[in-house]
C-alpha cells in the first residue's frame, strides 16, 4: 500500500503519540511512513524528547531508598539466576573449539575452576565465601560474601530500636556516595541482627549501618555504629 | 565514574545490573514524580516504577537503536504503565509494545536531546506558562489524565480536530521555547 501521508498530517501524529493519546486505528499508518521516513523519524525523536520534558516541570518527589533496595534485590536475584552456570557447563564452555585443544588445557581449565579463577565477565572472579569484620562501640559481626554479588551481613551486641527507627546498611563505593543497600533486621529471641545486600561487592571500599528513621534515609543521617573495610586481609 | 547515557545504554543492553542501577539512580527520581502526579498514590506510584524499571531490566536483550533519548523513552514507559493502571486495565498491549517495540537511541546522535538534557525544571515551567491555556491544558490531560483524544474534546467543548491541533502547535512552541532558552539554534527540518 502506498504511502499517502504528508509531514503535516504524520506530525500531528507523531505529537499525539508523544504525549500518549494516538489511537490505535493510527499508530500503524504512523510506522509504515517512520519506516521509510528519516525526516520523521527525528520528528518523532524530537516530539517524544519535548513531551519528556514535561515532567521536569514538575516538582521532583524522590522514591523511598526502600524502593531502590527492593528493585535491585530483584535485578541481582535474577542475574544471580540466570549466571549460575553449573560448574559442568562453564568446563564445557572452556573448551576450545579449535582440534588442538590437549589434556594439559583441560586440566588447566579443571584447576582453574578448582581456584575459583574462573568468572562472569565484570564481576568478581572469586568464588570462595569471603569473610570481612565490622565492628562498632558495642556491636561486632561479619560480612560474608559470595559469588562476589551477594553479603550476609551478621551482627552481635545491637541495641533494640524503637519501631520509629531502623539500622539500615549502607555500601560505600570507591568513588561517590554511600548507597544504602538493606536493613539489619533481629533474629528470634534476641538473636543476631542479619541483612541480606546485592551488588558487584569489588566496587565498595567499605560497609557501615546507621540509624536512620523507619523506611530508610537517601544519604545516612546519623554517625554510624559498625563499620568495616572490604579489603582482604 | 561518571556514565553516559549511551553508557547505560550499552550496560543494559549487555544485561548489565550495573546498567539497570545507574538508569534507576539517574531516572528513577524522575519517573517516581511522573507516576505519583499520574496516580496520586505513593503506594501506587512505588509499584509502577519497580515494574517499569524490572521490565527494562527482563528485556535488556531487546534493545535496538531508535527514536528519542533514554530519559524520553523511561518516562514513555513509566507513563504508560501509570496511564493503564490509572485505568484498571493491566491486560492492554501497550503495557509490553513501550519496550518490545520502542528502543533508545544515543543521547549524542540526537542534538535537540542534548540540549533537552541541560535544561531546568524552572525554564519548562515558564516554557509551559507562556502557552496559551487551552493548550497547556490539554497537552496535561493527554500527558497525566491518560484521556483519549475524544475524550479531552468532549471534556473542553472542542471538535476533535482542535485537539489534534492545539497537541501538534504545544508542543512544537514548547520546543522553540526551550530552544530559545538555550540559545541554540533549532535546526528546522
Amino acid at each position: 500500500m502506498a504511502d499517502a501521508m504528508s509531514h503535516d498530517e504524520v506530525a500531528d501524529l507523531l505529537a499525539l503519540d508523544a504525549v500518549g493519546v494516538l489511537e490505535a486505528s493510527d499508530r500503524d499508518s504512523m510506522e509504515r511512513h517512520l519506516a521509510t521516513c528519516e525526516t520523521c523519524r527525528q520528528a518523532a525523536a524530537q516530539y517524544a524528547d519535548v513531551a519528556a520534558m514535561l515532567p521536569t516541570a514538575l516538582e521532583l518527589v524522590p522514591p523511598p531508598a526502600r524502593l531502590r533496595r527492593s528493585l535491585m534485590a530483584q535485578v541481582y536475584a535474577e542475574a544471580s539466576t540466570t549466571a549460575g552456570i553449573p560448574w559442568w557447563q562453564r568446563l564445557v564452555a572452556a573448551i576450545p573449539a579449535s582440534r588442538a585443544f590437549t589434556v594439559v588445557g583441560a586440566v588447566a581449565v579443571v584447576a582453574a575452576l578448582a581456584f575459583g579463577i574462573w568468572g562472569a565477565a565484570g564481576r568478581s572472579t572469586q568464588q570462595a565465601p569471603i569473610a570481612y569484620t565490622v565492628s562498632g562501640t558495642t556491636a561486632t559481626g561479619t560480612l560474608d560474601v559470595s559469588g562476589g554479588t551477594q553479603g550476609v551481613l551478621t551482627v552481635n551486641g545491637l541495641d533494640p530500636l524503637p519501631t520509629t527507627e531502623v539500622y539500615e546498611v549502607w555500601l560505600i563505593p570507591l568513588q561517590g556516595s554511600p548507597k544504602g543497600v538493606a536493613f539489619l533486621s533481629q533474629g528470634p529471641n534476641g538473636g543476631p541482627w542479619t541483612a541480606v545486600m546485592h551488588g558487584n561487592m569489588a566496587a565498595y571500599k567499605s560497609i557501615a549501618a546507621t540509624v536512620e528513621p523507619a523506611g530508610g534515609s537517601a544519604v545516612p543521617s546519623n554517625t554510624e555504629v559498625l563499620s568495616g573495610q572490604l579489603t582482604e586481609s | 565514574m561518571h556514565l553516559s547515557d549511551d553508557d547505560i545504554v550499552r550496560s543494559i543492553s549487555a544485561h548489565s545490573p550495573e546498567g539497570i542501577e545507574a538508569l534507576y539512580d539517574r531516572y528513577g527520581g524522575l519517573a517516581h514524580t511522573v507516576a505519583l502526579r499520574i496516580l496520586g498514590d505513593r503506594g501506587a506510584a512505588e509499584d509502577v516504577v519497580q515494574e517499569s524499571f524490572l521490565a527494562v531490566w527482563r528485556r535488556a536483550s531487546t534493545f535496538q537503536a531508535g527514536r528519542g533519548s533514554l530519559r524520553s523513552w523511561i518516562c514513555t514507559i513509566v507513563r504508560n504503565r501509570a496511564i493503564d493502571r490509572l485505568r484498571g486495565d493491566r491486560h492492554r498491549t501497550r503495557l509490553d509494545t513501550p519496550i518490545e517495540g520502542e528502543s533508545i537511541e544515543p543521547v549524542t546522535s540526537d542534538p535537540w536531546a542534548a540540549v533537552a538534557l541541560e535544561l531546568s525544571g524552572e525554564e519548562v515551567r515558564k516554557a509551559l506558562a507562556e502557552l496559551p491555556a487551552e493548550q497547556r491544558q490539554t497537552i496535561e490531560l493527554a500527558y497525566y489524565g491518560g484521556y483519549s483524544q475524544s475524550e479531552i474534546a468532549t471534556a473542553m467543548e472542542v471538535p476533535l480536530g482542535t485537539v489534534k491541533g492545539r497537541v501538534r502547535i504545544a508542543l512544537d512552541k514548547l520546543r522553540s521555547s526551550l530552544a530559545d532558552r538555550m540559545e541554540t539554534p533549532w535546526q528546522t527540518q
